[in-house]
Parts: structure tokens; sequence; C-alpha cells
């Protein structure tokens, strides 16, 4: 159903480019055709992008997928270059996971058919957010709606892949690191699902309000202790990252080099 | 607006100018693209050359911000007040 065929290769000829760049073998010519490849993204990745500035939500987009991200791809995961579904792909940035789930269900009814990984559900080595693969013209486009924590997260994790060790974003790497990036994207899931919480209990109250319920008051003490739950979370959160990077120390390499 | 950038990950920086074109540019950027990756290839330099698009660079700047901080920075972006609790 995925399957791809551009305009000037064949999926075999693909498949083939593909073999060379896993070896590092491929050629100026394979380069070419890998840009024809993802060139052929263009209208389908600009679809998706237009729909989601047209609803407001600033996407940052990427048409094609990097060559050395293709390569690492091909080597980690032994994939077949026509099988990727994340060639094109558009990012979004939203406050929560109320909004997160907002905007999930838009794209559900502009793309119904729409492939969705939850990954806040079943995290992939600490990295939480809701990826979407979606079908334009035949083509895939890969949409990431991340939370501001899970984006924060995330970015901190990619960029110490590229400078310390390319195994941490897949659950390698440095054990004391890792473990500590483990920790941070629970106390994120924490705060989070606190958040969530708390904006269900607020809804319940103005809901009783308008009913003029005894309710509240009980409610809102609920409230007070959410907030206060809340609160102490995130002292606990910036009390271990402040610890962390005295920790590690981490190379700011402008400032090293 | 359409963002043109060489990426050195083992360095964790930018290489050269963040290169800006039109929407109506597009097809000149990806030229431009192939044809650095294609001088890169030749004289067997490792690095990422990616085209990026956001309404304006602030934008690209937070969505893509791997390739614009510094490890420090970032691990230090998810203590700002950004990462505080947004109550509803």
């Amino acid at each position: 159903m995925w399957g791809y065929v551009a305009e000037k290769l064949s999926i075999s000829q693909l498949n083939k480019i593909g073999e060379r760049l896993r070896k590092n073998l491929e050629s100026e010519e394979d380069l070419r055709l890998l840009d024809v490849f993802r060139s052929s993204f263009t209208p389908a990745y600009q679809e998706v992008f237009d729909h989601l500035s047209q609803l407001g939500l600033k996407p940052g987009g990427r048409e094609g997928k990097t060559t050395l991200s293709i390569r690492a791809k091909l080597v980690r995961e032994r994939t077949r270059l026509s099988r990727m579904q994340d060639i094109a792909g558009c990012r979004v940035e939203v406050d929560n996971l109320i909004e997160q789930d907002r905007v999930v269900d838009e794209m559900k009814v502009r793309w119904p058919c729409a492939l969705i990984h939850d990954r806040r559900v079943k995290p992939s080595s600490g990295y939480r957010a809701v990826h979407l693969v979606v079908e334009v013209d035949g083509l895939l486009v890969e949409i990431q709606i991340r939370t501001s924590l899970q984006h924060s997260w995330a970015s901190a994790t990619e960029k110490l892949s590229d400078v310390c060790d390319p195994e941490i974003k897949y659950g390698g790497g440095p054990e004391e690191i890792q473990k500590s990036l483990t920790e941070f994207s629970n106390v994120f899931a924490i705060i989070e699902n606190v958040e969530r919480n708390y904006a269900e209990v607020r809804a319940v109250i103005a809901n009783s309000v308008m009913k003029g319920k005894k309710e509240v008051d009980v409610l809102d003490e609920n409230t007070e202790k959410l907030q206060a739950d809340l609160k102490a979370t995130h002292e606990g959160l910036n009390a271990a990252l402040k610890k962390f990077c005295e920790r590690f120390t981490i190379a700011d390499r402008e400032g090293s080099q | 607006m359409i963002f043109l950038l060489q990426y050195d990950r083992k360095l964790g920086k930018l290489c050269g100018e963040l290169k800006r074109f039109t929407a109506s540019e597009r097809r000149e950027a990806q030229r431009e693209r192939l044809t650095i990756e294609l001088d890169l290839h030749r004289t067997c330099v490792s690095r990422d050359v990616v085209l990026l698009e956001a309404a304006d660079e602030e934008t690209l700047r937070r969505t893509h911000q791997r390739y614009f901080k510094t490890p420090r920075e970032l691990v230090e972006s998810m203590m700002q007040p950004e990462a505080e609790p947004v109550l509803p």
C-alpha cells in the first residue's frame, strides 16, 4: 500500500541505491537519483505544510530527509529506501497534551486514513510525541506533533546524540546520560498528565459553578492540591536538571574550542 | 520561507551561512542543495545538507532548534520559563 515509484525510478533501482548508501558506496549518480526521489515528495509535502499553516500551527518543515539520516536509518533498521515513511515531514509544537490531542483530532479529520504512532502511550527510548503518517497522492508525509516539554526533551537528546554518541537517541550510549534522559522523560510525562488532570478538574468546576452545585468547594480543594503537586514536581525537575548540567558539564563546543 | 543549511553533527554546529529562499525559489534551493552535497561527496566531507521551511526564521529556530543551539543551551532550555507549568 505504501509502495512508491518515482517517475524516473523503479522501486528496484531505488532499493539498490539504498543498498549502496548503506554500505557507504554511493556514486554521484546515486546522489542525483536520490535527489530526484526526494524532490518527488515536494508537492505532497507542500500540501501538508500549507494545511498546517492554514490551521495557524506554525509548522517547521523538511521536504527531504538528509542523505546522512537516510544512511543512518538504512544501517540501523535494515529497512529499504522505498519503504521509508519519513522522507518528507513537518513538525508542530503545541502547549500541552490537551492541545496535542486537539491537533491530532484535526489531522484525523483531514486525513482519516493517517497512521498514528502515539509515543506518549509507548515512548521510544524516552521519546514522547505523536507522529502521523499521511498519504497525499500516493506519497507519505510524516507529521510530528510535540508539546513544548516533549520538544525540549527531543531537541536536547538529538543534540547529545550528535556530539556525544549517536546511540543516545536510540536508548544506548553512556549509561549515566541515558539514565538521566529517561528520568527527565518520565518526569515530563508526569507533569503533562498532572496539567491535563488539572485542566479537567477546572472544567468540572466551571461546569458546576454554572449549575450552582455545592460540589464546587470540594473540587476547589482538589484543584489546589493538584496545583501544589504540579509546582512541587516542577521544582523537583529543575533541581534534577541543574544537577545534570553540573554533573556532566556538557561540552559547549564553542566554549571548549 | 525556505532555508538551506549545512550542519556538522560531530561538532554540533552549522557550517557556513544560512541561505534563505522564497517559496517561488524552491527549485533553485533544491538545485543548490544538490550542488553542495555533490561537492562535499567529492571531497569526502560528511555533513547534513538540508532544506527546511518555516513562516520565518524565528519559527525555524524553534522547530529545528537542534541545528542552532549548543548542547548546554538545549539541556538548559528544559528549565526555561516555556517549560514551566502552563495552568489552563
